[in-house]
């Protein structure tokens, strides 16, 4: 394999190490022993010894890491399993070895810019978007509120509209490469999908970034591509946290009692965890999840739900259980995919919402 | 019986109709990373680009009930089932070297009950125990069961090893630390313990179990004690010129009341993993000591041990030390903190009453030392009694054998060296990290004709020997 001596290294630090066992979303759910980063670092260990196949078995275990950083936010001796998982998907790729499921959505990415092969954008969404003014400020609503939560992006923009910001959208919005990185790591198709990104972005003094998704890529792939953004990146929550905190956007407190579901990118990548409870405690209560902010519990996502959709479910129903055992009666997220997901199992006894719909009807 | 292509399919539909489809893997990354645990020997014998024993099939049953039907087949067909917990244990316990199937318990990690007014959780045994732990703090409680293994391991492994954590001299050690269990005999049976240990009813139950490392059944779900969070936990360091101060005032100190963490180490220990982790550059016999509990009595048990322990000559080195070992305490065993390949090394533990302790000590370490001049010895005392304590010592060589089997031959000889000195001199073969196949040729050394009581057993439980062959010398 020809993989970077970094990812070496920590491929034989963490092949011989359980210590994060207990927080993959992944192990915990399905219980399996392959969904760990030491079975993952030991499979990759022995075919950098030449004493493994690179198998298509190997390759659909790296396929089944959510990338959520688990695994690394707990490693108190700094490795990290994600440089290797998604050097490996690097190589797989280089060697035509991707799997089918994977380079389906490739090709559907390519081909319609999202990897669900969603060609229209949802009719409501878009007349919401036609009606936005022109501005130097940007709402990005990313490839899943665009394609498969719509009703997420429309509160988005509603939600920015009552914190009393100026903003416009695009209907034709670009990647931003994000799923490309997911998918096949730093390949020169990435490269593209971001600078063509970034070609549209830099049009704009600010961006509001609505998935932390997107945001952990245009804070830290776009970096380390050397691709600039010229325009300021804020997170959704962190803008109508400030609208909040200087009284632009007005509240109403109810009785309900909240839970909130820490998206891991953007608690871990983004390092955002308390604007979205500032935004919650104006509308209610909130009782923590004991696995929150940077020990957040991934709770599943729309790109793996393509190819591993019982597996997510696994993933949402153990987090449910969480959510179940604080008391509270509403379940909140703040990323879109985390929510659809999360929506598929909902226990009848919760209700579910997304933090931009808690600011519209709040 | 002879295992075919055929015969692999015709069994491998009866497990997925046992467990589902999902569950029941042939994958050849589910039979590698059930391959390899905690055991050096499996570490160092991929290291070298070797394959280790491999799992025919990989099982995960949800519950009992599954795990029943599991071992109906595999007695049926006279196939070994070797259980899995999460892998963590040293001992190669875990390690399918028979082949066969592999039972994953990690699908049954459901916590049943939070019992608060009978102060228990009832769980699966593949739950993870941090989990159980974060359980027990959501409600303001703990297991107080704080291995260093506590993120890696589940209750079941612990139980099948009768593992200990650090604050064991005041809360006890696993087998302290449970109530009932559910377990599935050889055979299918799905049976439970008595309601309450602690009793008259006859021997207990659960002592047949605890410690059999899959042998004699599985544990598929147990009720795990919990404990109010102390008011307080106080920590203290002392320095000791010498081991014999530290026994002598440990012995004493334990005679009025029972500290929550006792850690001694021996000056090797002191003057390297200290050194490196903790910052105490001395020489001497390190030692840290919490008090936990309502601050009125942590007030008098503080002035308790000062006054016993300065009687001994022990420095007084204050609460810093100690809170840092504290914070530290997982620390040590991530990658880059903890020996790790290439270096040989291994935990020999053992422990014996206060009159035999300290000789065991000295007796292994001259042992190590002289036979194997190429291996450093360290050790630490670190699980206490009113009668005794265990001695965690380890053999570290920097630069084994590049032949995996020359490698082997060393390790091996290293331990029966030091397990062989340990039982000379009144010990045990091991004290909480269990026997596996590592240890299993020992056992009988111990036991001698007493082994007839663990093999009586085996006999009538699992008269086919499908259970974790070659463990535990069974």
């Amino acid at each position: 394999m020809t993989i970077s001596e970094k990812s070496k290294k920590t491929i034989d630090s963490c092949r011989f190490c359980w210590m994060c066992h207990h927080i993959c979303p992944v192990g915990n759910a399905t219980g399996q022993e392959r969904n760990t980063a030491r079975a993952r670092a030991l499979a990759l260990s022995l075919v950098n010894r030449d004493a493994l196949e690179f198998s298509d078995d190997i390759i659909n275990n790296l396929y089944e890491c959510t990338l959520c950083g688990g695994c690394t936010n707990d490693c108190v001796t700094g490795w990290d399993p994600i440089v290797f998982i998604k050097e490996a998907r690097t190589e797989a790729a280089m060697n035509g070895k991707s799997p089918k499921y994977i380079t389906k959505m490739i090709d559907a990415l390519e081909a319609t810019g999202n990897v669900y092969g969603i060609k229209k954008l949802d009719s409501e969404l878009s007349k919401e978007i036609s009606l936005l003014p022109k501005s130097n400020t940007l709402l990005f609503l990313g490839m899943d509120a665009r394609t498969k939560v719509p009703s997420a992006a429309i509160n988005a923009i509603k939600a920015l509209k009552k914190s009393g910001v100026e903003f416009t959208a695009l209907a034709d919005e670009p990647n931003s490469g994000w799923a490309m990185d997911t998918l096949v790591g730093a390949t020169e198709e990435t490269r593209q999908t971001m600078l063509k990104a970034a070609s549209v972005i830099n049009n704009y003094k600010t961006v509001i970034v609505f998935d932390p998704s997107d945001a952990k890529s245009f804070i830290h792939e776009y970096k380390e591509w050397g691709i600039k953004i010229k325009a300021e990146v804020k997170t959704f929550t962190a803008v109508c946290a400030k609208a909040l905190a200087d009284g632009k956007l007005k509240l109403a407190k109810s009785n309900t009692i909240y839970t909130f579901q820490d998206p891991a990118l953007l608690v871990r990548e983004v390092g955002e965890s308390e604007e979205p409870r500032q935004i919650i405690e104006a509308c209610g209560e909130l009782k923590e999840m004991f696995l929150n902010r940077k020990g957040t519990m991934f709770a599943g996502n729309l790109l793996m739900t393509e190819y591993l959709e019982d597996t997510m479910k696994l993933i949402a129903a153990k987090r449910w259980e969480d959510a179940s055992r604080t008391g509270a009666n509403v379940l909140v997220t703040a990323c879109c995919s985390e929510y659809a997901v999360l929506n598929m199992v909902k226990p009848e006894n919760m209700e579910l919402k997304t933090i931009e719909q808690i600011i519209v009807e709040a | 019986m002879q295992m075919n292509d055929f015969m692999m399919n015709m069994i491998l539909s009866e497990l997925e109709d046992a467990v589902g489809r999902e569950n029941c893997s042939t994958r050849p990354i589910d039979k590698l990373a059930h391959s390899v645990d905690y055991f050096w020997l499996s570490r160092m014998w991929v290291d070298r680009g070797g394959r280790m024993p491999e799992a025919d099939i990989v099982v995960s049953p949800k519950d009992a009930t599954e795990t029943s039907k599991v071992l109906k087949i595999a007695n049926y067909y006279k196939i070994p089932v070797t259980t899995w917990g999460a892998g963590g244990g040293t001992q190669g316990g875990a390690l399918p070297v028979a082949g066969g199937i592999l039972l994953d318990t990690k699908r049954m990690n459901k916590i049943h009950e939070i019992n608060i007014e009978g102060m228990y959780i009832e769980c699966g045994t593949g739950s993870i125990y941090k989990h159980i732990e974060l359980a027990a703090n959501e409600i303001g409680y703990s297991t107080m069961h704080f291995p260093s293994s506590l993120c890696c391991s589940t209750v079941g492994g612990f139980l099948a090893h009768r593992g200990i954590g650090v604050v064991s001299t005041k809360y006890g050690k696993i087998d302290d630390m449970v109530l009932q269990m559910e377990v599935v005999l050889p055979n299918g049976d799905i049976i439970n313990t008595s309601s309450a240990p602690k009793h008259a009813a006859g021997p207990d139950l659960n002592e047949i179990f605890i410690g059999s490392e899959g042998t004699l059944g599985i544990i598929t779900k147990a009720q795990m004690r919990i404990f109010v969070q102390p008011e307080e936990r106080r920590f203290r360091a002392f320095l000791f010129k010498d081991m014999t101060g530290a026994f002598t005032a440990s012995r004493e100190l334990l005679q009025k009341f029972k500290p929550s963490v006792m850690r001694l180490y021996d000056p090797a220990e002191t003057s390297s993993l200290i050194k490196k982790i903790i910052g105490v550059e001395r020489d001497g016999a390190f030692m840290n000591i919490a008090i936990e509990g309502v601050s009125e009595l942590v007030e008098v048990e503080e002035k308790i041990l000062l006054d016993t322990f300065k009687k001994y000559g022990a420095e007084d080195l204050g609460s810093e030390y100690g809170e840092k070992w504290w914070k530290e305490k997982l620390t040590f065993f991530y990658p880059g903190n903890m020996m790790d390949i290439p270096q040989m090394f291994g935990t020999m533990d053992t422990i014996a009453p206060y009159d035999k302790i300290e000789k065991i000590y000295w007796a292994m370490k001259e042992a190590i030392e002289t036979n194997f001049p190429q291996a450093i010895f360290i050790a630490h005392f670190s699980h206490w009694y009113e009668w005794g304590a265990m001695v965690y010592d380890r053999f570290i060589v920097d630069n084994p054998p590049q032949d995996p089997e020359e490698a082997m031959r060393l390790h091996n000889a290293i331990w029966s060296c030091g397990v062989r000195t340990a039982l000379a001199n009144g010990g045990v073969v091991n004290d909480h990290h269990g026997v596996g196949i590592k240890l299993g040729r020992l056992m009988k050394e111990q036991y001698g004709p007493a082994m007839q009581v663990f093999e009586g057993l085996k006999k009538e439980l699992d008269p086919n020997g499908i259970m974790n062959p070659y463990k535990l010398g069974l």
